[in-house]
């Protein structure tokens, strides 16, 4: 897909989001059912085999998070995976994300974690990268085990890596 | 008839006188010196015989002497001839027996130089191809030794990531996930 069409996307998935009165809300449902899609292949095949019938791959998002995410991120999932852009879901939440924290006047922070941080944790991590980096953060944390061990967090292009991943892939090519 | 017989033939011929005893032999005066009439007649008779005979046989003796040295002339001539073409062929089988000797010198000094020749080349080519071989060996052993350095360097880098990843596995409760995110939190903070 063009970006174009991604940005096209993002910005009518942005609008109802805002329109509804909990863009934030829907911006980190989003967000995280993007990350979830992303580490997950069942998933994705799932949400991108043009052999199951649309009506059939919107059951399964709404079977995935009904009860479980607000109304609108179940309907916008929903229709980007009926529209046939399930393979570009990332990338349209990705946009949409910059999109509300530019609304905001934010930089999106993503940060991987090998485990869930605390409420605490996350609010002076977002505190630390406002101070390293100079510009007020909308946090995102995504949970992933193969950062091993500490964190990696993404500020626009600057890359704050202090993952025992990384830490272990230097000593191996030091080896 | 003898010649006396034949002058006694003549003398009566002529007229003359002659004595016989009965047996008819011819009786001069002297045994030794016939009589002058006789020696007239038998001289006179023996110039006209030898006269006849140089008229008569002279010519075809003196051609049949001329032929007969011709003939022998010409057995001279082609005996000289057969001895000179004798020669000649000794000669040509001198040369030829000299040139045979100088085409074997010629193809021995040539064969020998092709064998110089050749045992130079060979020794020229083993050199450069022991040369080669050493090169090559050398190469070969450097490239082994840098091939197994790898293959040691890969199989240490191997295990010791192995090793890594599980002294790390092992070491990574939930005190130093808590560790490690507090860490970066004060890293990154004390940044500006």
């Amino acid at each position: 897909m063009s970006d174009n069409r991604i940005d096209g996307y993002a910005r009518a998935l942005f609008e109802v989001a805002r329109a509804e009165g909990n863009i934030d809300e829907v911006e980190d449902e989003l967000f995280r059912f993007a990350r979830s899609y992303e580490s997950s292949d069942a998933l994705r095949n799932a949400l991108t085999d043009e052999k199951i019938p649309a009506a059939k791959r919107q059951a399964i998002v709404e079977d995935l998070l009904g009860g479980k995410a607000t109304s609108t991120t179940t309907q916008l999932v929903s229709m980007v995976v009926g529209s046939g852009r399930g393979r570009d879901l990332p990338a349209i939440v990705d946009k949409l994300v910059a999109r509300a924290s530019s609304s905001k006047n934010l930089e999106v922070a993503e940060v991987r974690t090998a485990v869930p941080l605390t409420d605490d944790q996350q609010t002076r991590l977002a505190a630390a990268l406002v101070n390293a980096t100079g510009k007020q953060v909308n946090l995102k944390v995504v949970v992933d085990p193969s950062v091993i061990g500490g964190l990696v967090a993404t500020v626009g292009d600057t890359v704050i890596d202090g993952s025992v991943r990384t830490r272990i892939d230097q000593l191996k090519s030091r080896l | 008839m003898s010649v006396l017989g034949i002058i006694a033939v003549a003398g009566r011929v002529a007229g003359e006188t002659v004595t016989t005893d009965p047996q008819g032999h011819v009786i001069t005066n002297s045994a030794y010196v016939p009589s002058l009439t006789e020696i007239v007649w038998g001289g006179g008779a023996a110039v006209v015989v030898i006269a006849l005979l140089v008229w008569k046989a002279g010519p075809p003796a003196k051609k049949f002497l001329a032929a007969r040295t011709a003939k022998i002339q010409k057995e001279l001539d082609a005996a000289a001839a057969d001895k000179s073409a004798a020669e000649a062929e000794a000669t040509n089988i001198r040369q030829a027996k000299g040139d045979i000797a100088a085409e074997r010198a010629l193809i021995i000094a040539e064969a020998q130089a092709q064998a110089d020749a050749l045992l130079i080349d060979g020794r020229a080519r083993l050199v450069t191809e022991v040369a080669d071989l050493e090169a090559r060996a050398a190469s070969d052993l450097v490239a082994a030794q840098g091939r197994v350095g790898d293959e040691l360097r890969g199989e240490i880098s191997r295990l010791s990531s192995a090793a890594v990843d599980q002294v790390v596995n092992g070491t990574l409760d939930d005190a130093t996930h808590q560790e490690l995110i507090e860490h970066f939190i004060a890293h990154v903070g004390a940044q500006s």
